[in-house]
C-alpha cells in the first residue's frame, strides 16, 4: 500500500522551485526535472556539454534557491572551480597549527556544505577527482584518525566539458557511476534564444537578486517524501529487466550493476514526484531510463552507445503497455 | 547518396534464413513442377532453384546497404547485356551459341526474379503481397493448362503457395519490426512464429472440416494413386478394383492412362446355358457389369451414366437376397429393345475373388437367385447365385476371336451378320435415345477420328458391316505385313497432358488395351450415326471341351467392349481388341467345376428368435418361405422351430461356425430333407398351412447369414459416391474461392479485430476493465488508422494525440497509468474520465479522419500486424 504522501505541499515546493530556477535559466524544464529528481533521489547529478551552455548559471540559481542568505535556515552553497593543479586539501581542508592552543586543528575545506558546485570536473587530476567522488559516495571524510561526517543534506552538481576537449582527465566509469544522473545540457531552441538575447541583461539582474524559495528543511522533507513514492511490481521488474538487459547486449562490454539498479529505483521515485505523482509509471522510465544509464555502460562502439539503451527499453515499454490491469 | 548500412547483419541473418530460404525452397517446388510441364526447362530445376537463390542472397545482402534500386538495376541490366554480347563471341557450333544463349536467358529471368524478390524482401514493406499475389496467379495459369486435373494436382499447385503466402506477410513485417538489440531475439522469433503456426494449424483444420466431403473425394484419389503407386506402376490403371476384404469388383468407370495393371488371379466361374442353336457347341457371351455410356474428355474417362435412357441395366445385390429367394426386373427386359431372336439363357456363378455383392452375368440380365455352394467347394467358392438373362440369339463373345477352321462358327456368324444386315438405318428408333447414344464431344480431336472412321467404312453399307470393316481395319496389316495394331499393356500417355489419348492411339502409337479399342471403335461408330455404347465386364473364353457351358474368368479376363443397338434385335456385343500376341494361352489350367446343389424343398427366411447351441435346436419367426419353388408369404411372422444338427452356416465370407448365429439375426434356412420331399403344397396353401404340414422341429441342411452391416453395403455407399466422379473443375472452383475467402479474410482481420476490441471497450463495467479495455481498443484503433505510438512513451504519445485530434486522450491515458500502477483508489472524477471517455473519443476521432481514408487503412493487415508485434525502435 501506498503511504499517504503530502502529495499538495511537495508539489507546491517543487513548483515554487522550479518556477524561481526558470526565471533565470530558460528552456530547459527537462534538465531542472533531473536536477531535482538527483537531488529529492539524495544522489548527485553531472551535467556535461560545451562550454557557455549555461551549466554553471543553472547551478548557480538552485545553489541560491536553496541557500542561507542571511537567516539559517538555507543550505550552506559552496563552490570549487576545478583546474589542473587543485589539490585534495584544497577540498577537504587540511590541519593547521594552531598558535594559541599550541595544537594541530582541522580547518575545513569547502566540500563540508550542502550544496557543492564541482565545476568542470575533470579539469582535476584524478587524484583530486577522486577524493571528491570518495566524499560524495560515503558522506563523510576521514582524516588520519579522525572521520568528520557531512551535512545531512549533501548535493553535489558536477560539470565537465566533453572529453574530447583539451586539457581534461576523463572520469573512470567507476567513479561516474557515483553520480545518479547524467544529463547533456543542450543549446536552447532558437526561439528561446532569441528571447534570452533580447533581454540578456534582464537575466543578470534576475541571478543576481534570486531568492531563496526553500529551506533546508523543505528540501529534507521532499527527500523524505520522495521515499514514499509506490513503485509498482512490473515497474521493478521491468527495471530488472532493463538492467539484465544491459550486461546481455552483444554491444555493451560492461552491463549495469546492482547498484546502478538500486539508484535506478531511486531516481524513478524521485522523477514520478517531481512530474506531481505519487506512483511511478511507464513515461518515468522511459523519460529517465537513458539518463540514469547511460554513464554507467561501456559500449562497443559508437553506433551501439545511441541504439542499444533505446532498443532495450522499447522492449520493455512494449511489454508493460500490453499488461492488463494487474491488481 | 552515401554507402551506409541500413540493416545490421542481424537483420540480414534473419532476412536469408526465415523469408530467403522459405522462397528458394518455393520457388525450387514451383520450378520442379514447372519443369514436369514445359520442355524447355530441360528438366534441370536444381540449378534453375539455384539461380534463384543466388539472386535473392546477393539482392538481400545488397541492398541492406544504402543502394538506390533503379541505379543499380540498370547497372543489372547492363551486366546481362554485356555478358549476353561476350557469351555471342565464343562461337562454339551453332546449336551450342543457341543452347548457351537459352540457358543464359533463363539464368537471366530467375536471376532477376530472385534480385527483385530480395530487393522487395529488403526495402519495400508491401512487395510480400504482391509477390503472393503473383505466385498464386502464375499458380492458377499452370494449372489451367492441364487438363488432366487430379486432386494431387490441385492441392500440390495451391496448398505450398497459399501456405507461404500467409508466411511471408506475416515473416515479412514481424522481420521489419524487429527489434535488434531485443535480449532473446530467438525466443521473441520463435515465439510468433510458433503463434503463427498455431493459427496456421487452426485455419487449414477449419477449412478441412467445412471441406470435409470434398477433401475426402481426394483423399480418395489420393489412396488410389498411392495404392497403384505401391503395385510399382506410376500412372495406372486397373479394370477391376480391389475391395478392402480382398476381394475384387468390376470397376464402374474405366480412364485411359499410360498402363494397365492385370492380376493373375482367379475371380469367379461361371456356367452358361448358351448353345449355337441346335448344337451342343457352346455359344460364350460376355459378361457385363456395367455399361458406360458417358466419356469425360477432359479426364478421359469412360463413367457410367445413371440417367441413361431405357436403363437395362439390372443390378441387384446378391448377398442381400435371401438364399434361394429371387429378384427379378421385368422393366430391362422392355428396355433392352430385343423383342427379335431372343431367348431366356441361364447362367450360374461361382464366386472366387469377386465380391459378395457384385453381380455380373451376361446382358441383359433380369433375375438373380443366390444358391448355396456343395459342402465340400465352399472353401473354393464362397457364395454363388443364378442368373437368368434375356439374350438375343445373335449375340456371341467370337467377333474377333475366330477359331480359324470352325465351320460351325463361320456359318453362324456368317448367319447373324445377314440377319442384322436387315438393319439399314435407325430412322425408326426414338429420336432422344438415338440422340444420347450417337453422341460425341464436338472437339477438333475428334474430327480426325471421324475422317477416319468415313474412310475406314467407305464400302460398307449396312451399321453391321460398317462394325466388320472397323474390326478388319484394326486386323489390318502395314506395308511391311506386320499388324497395324497391337495389343498392350502399355501404350503410354502423349507428351501433352490435354492432347486426345485416342487419336495418340489411333495415330501415333497404334498399340492400346481394351479400353483404347472399345474408346476408339465407339467414337468411329458415333461419328458414323450407330448408337452404341461401351460395356465392362468380362472377357469369356472357351477353354474347356470337358465340361462345354463352364467358363473360368482370371483377373486379366476384365474386358471392356462395345455394343450396338440394332432396332428390333436390341443390343449385340461387338469386341475390337486385337489379341495379345504375347498371352495367348490361359495362365492357368481350368479345375473341375463344383457340382450343383439339389433343389431345397423347403426355405425359409426370418429373424432367430431363440438358438441352443448344445441340442442343435433354433428358432425362426418366418415372414417369408420357400416350398416346392413356391413362394409364400405373410405379413404376420410366424414362429418356427428348426433342427440344425446337420446344418451349415455360411456367411458372404464363407463358411462359419454355428456358435455365429446370434439371437436377432437374420438368416436364411433351407432344407433338402427327404422327410419333406412327399409333402406337397396346394394352390389354396398358406404359409401358416404349410407350417402345419410340416414335421418338427424341421430338418434344415443350410443356414445363410445375411450381414445387415456387411462390407458389401459400405461398398455400395462407396459405390454411390463415385457414381458422382469426383468433379476437378469444382474443386478447382473451390479451392479458388477458399484462396478468395481467405484473401478477403486477411483483409478484413484488422477489422474483425477492431470489432472485437471495440465491443469489448463499450460492454465494460467495471472500471478497470472498462479502463484496460477502451485503453487498448483506442491505442489498437489509432495504431490502425496509421498513428502508431511507436516508441513514444504513452504520456507523450497522449498529448500528440489530443494536439492532433483536439481530444482527452491524455488526460485519460494518466487515470489509465494510475490505475495500472498506483496502488490508491481513484477519486470519482477519474472514476467518471474512465466511464465517459471511450465512446466521444472514437466519434470524435472518426469525424476527423475522412471514410475513405479510415476504409484503406483498415483494410492495412500490416499495421495489424506491426501492433502485435514489438514496438519499432527507431
Amino acid at each position: 500500500m501506498e503511504q499517504q504522501i503530502q502529495l499538495d505541499q511537495a508539489l507546491e515546493n517543487i513548483q515554487k522551485l522550479v518556477d524561481n530556477i526558470e526565471t533565470v535559466i530558460r528552456g530547459k524544464r527537462t534538465q531542472i526535472q533531473f536536477i531535482l529528481t538527483a537531488l529529492l533521489a539524495k544522489g548527485h547529478i553531472l551535467m556535461e556539454d560545451n562550454p557557455g551552455t549555461g551549466k554553471t548559471v543553472m547551478a548557480k540559481t538552485l545553489a541560491q534557491s536553496i541557500s542561507a542568505k542571511a537567516d539559517h535556515t538555507g543550505v550552506n552553497f559552496k563552490r570549487i572551480q576545478f583546474t589542473p593543479d587543485l589539490l585534495p586539501m584544497d577540498l577537504i581542508g587540511s590541519h593547521i597549527f594552531d598558535d594559541i592552543k599550541k595544537e594541530f586543528i582541522f580547518k575545513k575545506g569547502p566540500l563540508f556544505c550542502n550544496v557543492l558546485l564541482a565545476d568542470e570536473i575533470n579539469r582535476a587530476s584524478p587524484k583530486v577527482q577522486s577524493a571528491l567522488l570518495e566524499c560524495m559516495a560515503e558522506s563523510q571524510i576521514t582524516m588520519g584518525d579522525i572521520t568528520y561526517k557531512l551535512e545531512n543534506l549533501f548535493f553535489t552538481i558536477a560539470t565537465q566539458n566533453p572529453i574530447e576537449m583539451e586539457g581534461t582527465y576523463p572520469l573512470p566509469a567507476a567513479q561516474l557511476d557515483r553520480f545518479f544522473i547524467k544529463i547533456i545540457f543542450g543549446y536552447v531552441d532558437e526561439e528561446t534564444e532569441l528571447d534570452i538575447y533580447k533581454d540578456y541583461l534582464g537575466i543578470e539582474s534576475n541571478l543576481q537578486h534570486i531568492q531563496q524559495v526553500l529551506s533546508m528543511d523543505e528540501i529534507l522533507f521532499l527527500q523524505g517524501e520522495t521515499e514514499k513514492v509506490f513503485i509498482h511490481e512490473e515497474i521493478i521488474k521491468a527495471v530488472r529487466n532493463i538492467v539484465w538487459g544491459t550486461r546481455r547486449h552483444a554491444d555493451i562490454v560492461l552491463g549495469a550493476s546492482t547498484r546502478s539498479g538500486i539508484t535506478f529505483l531511486k531516481c524513478l521515485k524521485a522523477f514520478a514526484l517531481v512530474n506531481g505523482r505519487s506512483f511511478v509509471t511507464e513515461d518515468d522510465l522511459k523519460l529517465i531510463t537513458s539518463a540514469v544509464l547511460d554513464h554507467r555502460l561501456i559500449y562497443r562502439n559508437k553506433e551501439a552507445k545511441q541504439k542499444a539503451i533505446a532498443g532495450i527499453l522499447d522492449a520493455e515499454l512494449a511489454r508493460l503497455s500490453k499488461l492488463n490491469i494487474g491488481n | 547518396m552515401a554507402i551506409g548500412k541500413i540493416h545490421s547483419w542481424k537483420k540480414v541473418t534473419a532476412q536469408v534464413i526465415l523469408l530467403g530460404i522459405p522462397t528458394i525452397v518455393l520457388a525450387c517446388y514451383l520450378l520442379w513442377d514447372a519443369n514436369r510441364l514445359y520442355n524447355i526447362l530441360q528438366n534441370d530445376w536444381i540449378k534453375q532453384g539455384a539461380y534463384f537463390a543466388a539472386g535473392i542472397v546477393a539482392s538481400l545482402v545488397f541492398y541492406s546497404y544504402r543502394f538506390r534500386f533503379i541505379a543499380t538495376t540498370v547497372l543489372l541490366l547492363g551486366i546481362y547485356y554485356g555478358a549476353y554480347k561476350i557469351l555471342g563471341n565464343f562461337n562454339v557450333g551453332e546449336f551450342d551459341a543457341f543452347f548457351a544463349s537459352v540457358q543464359f536467358l533463363l539464368f537471366a529471368v530467375l536471376f532477376s526474379a530472385g534480385w527483385l524478390t530480395g530487393y522487395g524482401f529488403s526495402r519495400s514493406r508491401y512487395y510480400t503481397v504482391f509477390w503472393s499475389v503473383f505466385l498464386l496467379a502464375i499458380q492458377i495459369i499452370v494449372v489451367s493448362k492441364t487438363s488432366d486435373f487430379k486432386a494431387g494436382d490441385i492441392i500440390g499447385a495451391f496448398a505450398p503457395v497459399l501456405a507461404y503466402a500467409f508466411y511471408i506477410i506475416f515473416t515479412a513485417e514481424l522481420i521489419r519490426n524487429m527489434n535488434e538489440d531485443e535480449t532473446h531475439f530467438g525466443w521473441f522469433i520463435a515465439k510468433r512464429m510458433l503463434g503463427f503456426g498455431i493459427v496456421v494449424l487452426v485455419l487449414m483444420l477449419a477449412i478441412l472440416n467445412i471441406f470435409q466431403d470434398d477433401f475426402k473425394a481426394i483423399e480418395k484419389e489420393w489412396g488410389n494413386a498411392q495404392a497403384n503407386y505401391d503395385k510399382g506402376k506410376g500412372n495406372s490403371e486397373s479394370m477391376t478394383k480391389n475391395n478392402k476384404d480382398g476381394s475384387v469388383s468390376n470397376k464402374d468407370q474405366t480412364k485411359l492412362t499410360s498402363s494397365l495393371n492385370k492380376g493373375k488371379r482367379l475371380v469367379f466361374v461361371a456356367k452358361l446355358d448358351n448353345f449355337f442353336p441346335n448344337t451342343e457347341t457352346p455359344n460364350p457371351l460376355y459378361f457385363t457389369a456395367y455399361y458406360y455410356t458417358k466419356f469425360d474428355t477432359l479426364t478421359q474417362t469412360f463413367e457410367i451414366d445413371t440417367l441413361m435412357p431405357d436403363n437395362d441395366l439390372f443390378r441387384p445385390d446378391p448377398s442381400k437376397i435371401p438364399l434361394l429367394f429371387a429378384k427379378k426386373d421385368s422393366g430391362v427386359i422392355k428396355n433392352s429393345h430385343g423383342p427379335l431372336e431372343h431367348k431366356v439363357v441361364t447362367a450360374e456363378v461361382y464366386k472366387v475373388l469377386l465380391s459378395a455383392d457384385e453381380f455380373i452375368a451376361p446382358s441383359t440380365a433380369f433375375f438373380c437367385q443366390p444358391i448355396p455352394v456343395a459342402n465340400e467347394y465352399k472353401d473354393q467358392y464362397k457364395s454363388a447365385y443364378r442368373a437368368k438373362m434375356w439374350v438375343s440369339n445373335l449375340n456371341s463373345a467370337y467377333f474377333i476371336y475366330n477359331p480359324a477352321g470352325n465351320q460351325q462358327l463361320e456359318q453362324f456368324q456368317e448367319q447373324r451378320f445377314e440377319e442384322l444386315r436387315t438393319v439399314k438405318d435407325f430412322s425408326e428408333v426414338d429420336k432422344k435415345f438415338r440422340d444420347y447414344y450417337t453422341f460425341m464431344p464436338s472437339n477438333a480431336d475428334y474430327d480426325s477420328l471421324r475422317i477416319l472412321a468415313k474412310q475406314i467404312t467407305a464400302n460398307a453399307k449396312t451399321p453391321v458391316d460398317k462394325m466388320i470393316a472397323i474390326r478388319d481395319y484394326f486386323l489390318s496389316k502395314d506395308e511391311f505385313d506386320q499388324p497395324l495394331f497391337k495389343y498392350s499393356d502399355n501404350p503410354g500417355v502423349p507428351g501433352i497432358p490435354s492432347a486426345s489419348k485416342l487419336n495418340y492411339f489411333l495415330f501415333e502409337t497404334r498399340k492400346g488395351y481394351c479400353a483404347y479399342y472399345a474408346g476408339a471403335t465407339l467414337f468411329m461408330l458415333r461419328s458414323l450415326g450407330i448408337p452404341s455404347r461401351l460395356a465392362a465386364g468380362f472377357l469369356t473364353i472357351d477353354r474347356s471341351s470337358k465340361n462345354p457351358g463352364w467358363y473360368w474368368f482370371y483377373e486379366d479376363q476384365a474386358h471392356a467392349w462395345v455394343q450396338i443397338f440394332f432396332p428390333g434385335y436390341g443390343w449385340i456385343d461387338f469386341d475390337t481388341t486385337v489379341p495379345d500376341v504375347n498371352t495367348q494361352q490361359a495362365p492357368q489350367p481350368d479345375e473341375t467345376p463344383p457340382l450343383n446343389m439339389q433343389d431345397a424343398y423347403f426355405v425359409a427366411d426370418g429373424t432367430v428368435t431363440e438358438i441352443d447351441t448344445i441340442s442343435k435346436r433354433l428358432k425362426l419367426d418366418v415372414n417369408r418361405i420357400l416350398f416346392h419353388d413356391k413362394d409364400y408369404e405373410t405379413t404376420t411372422a410366424q414362429n418356427i422351430q428348426l433342427d440344425v444338427s446337420l446344418a451349415t452356416v455360411s456367411r458372404d465370407t464363407g463358411t462359419v461356425r454355428l456358435g455365429e448365429v446370434k439371437k436377432g439375426m437374420h438368416i436364411t434356412a433351407a432344407s433338402y430333407a427327404e422327410a419333406l420331399k412327399n409333402i406337397t403344397a396346394n394352390d389354396n396353401d398358406s404359409l401358416l398351412s404349410i407350417f402345419n404340414k410340416l414335421v418338427k422341429p424341421v430338418p434344415v441342411d443350410q443356414i445363410k447369414i445375411i450381414d445387415p452391416e456387411s462390407a458389401a453395403q459400405q461398398k455400395k455407399k462407396e459405390a454411390e459416391a463415385q457414381q458422382n466422379p469426383t468433379d476437378w473443375i469444382r474443386v478447382l472452383w473451390i479451392t479458388l474461392s477458399i484462396i478468395a475467402g481467405l484473401t478477403v479474410l486477411a483483409f478484413l482481420m484488422p477489422w474483425f479485430i477492431w470489432q472485437y476490441f471495440n465491443t469489448s471497450a463499450r460492454n465494460a463495467k467495471d472500471t478497470k476493465q472498462k479502463a484496460f479495455n477502451s485503453y487498448r481498443a483506442s491505442m489498437y484503433y489509432l495504431n490502425q488508422i496509421g498513428y502508431s505510438r511507436t516508441n513514444f512513451g504513452p504520456n507523450e504519445y497522449a498529448r500528440m494525440i489530443d494536439g492532433n485530434f483536439k481530444t482527452t486522450f491524455s488526460s485519460f491515458s494518466n487515470v489509465y497509468q494510475k490505475l495500472k500502477y498506483s496502488s490508491l483508489p481513484l477519486s470519482e472524477r477519474e472514476n467518471e474520465t474512465v466511464q465517459t471517455f471511450y465512446r466521444p473519443f472514437i466519434s470524435n476521432v472518426n469525424k476527423q479522419v475522412p471514410l475513405k481514408t479510415r476504409v484503406s487503412r483498415f483494410l492495412n493487415i500490416y499495421n495489424t500486424i506491426s501492433y502485435f508485434a514489438q514496438s519499432k525502435n527507431k
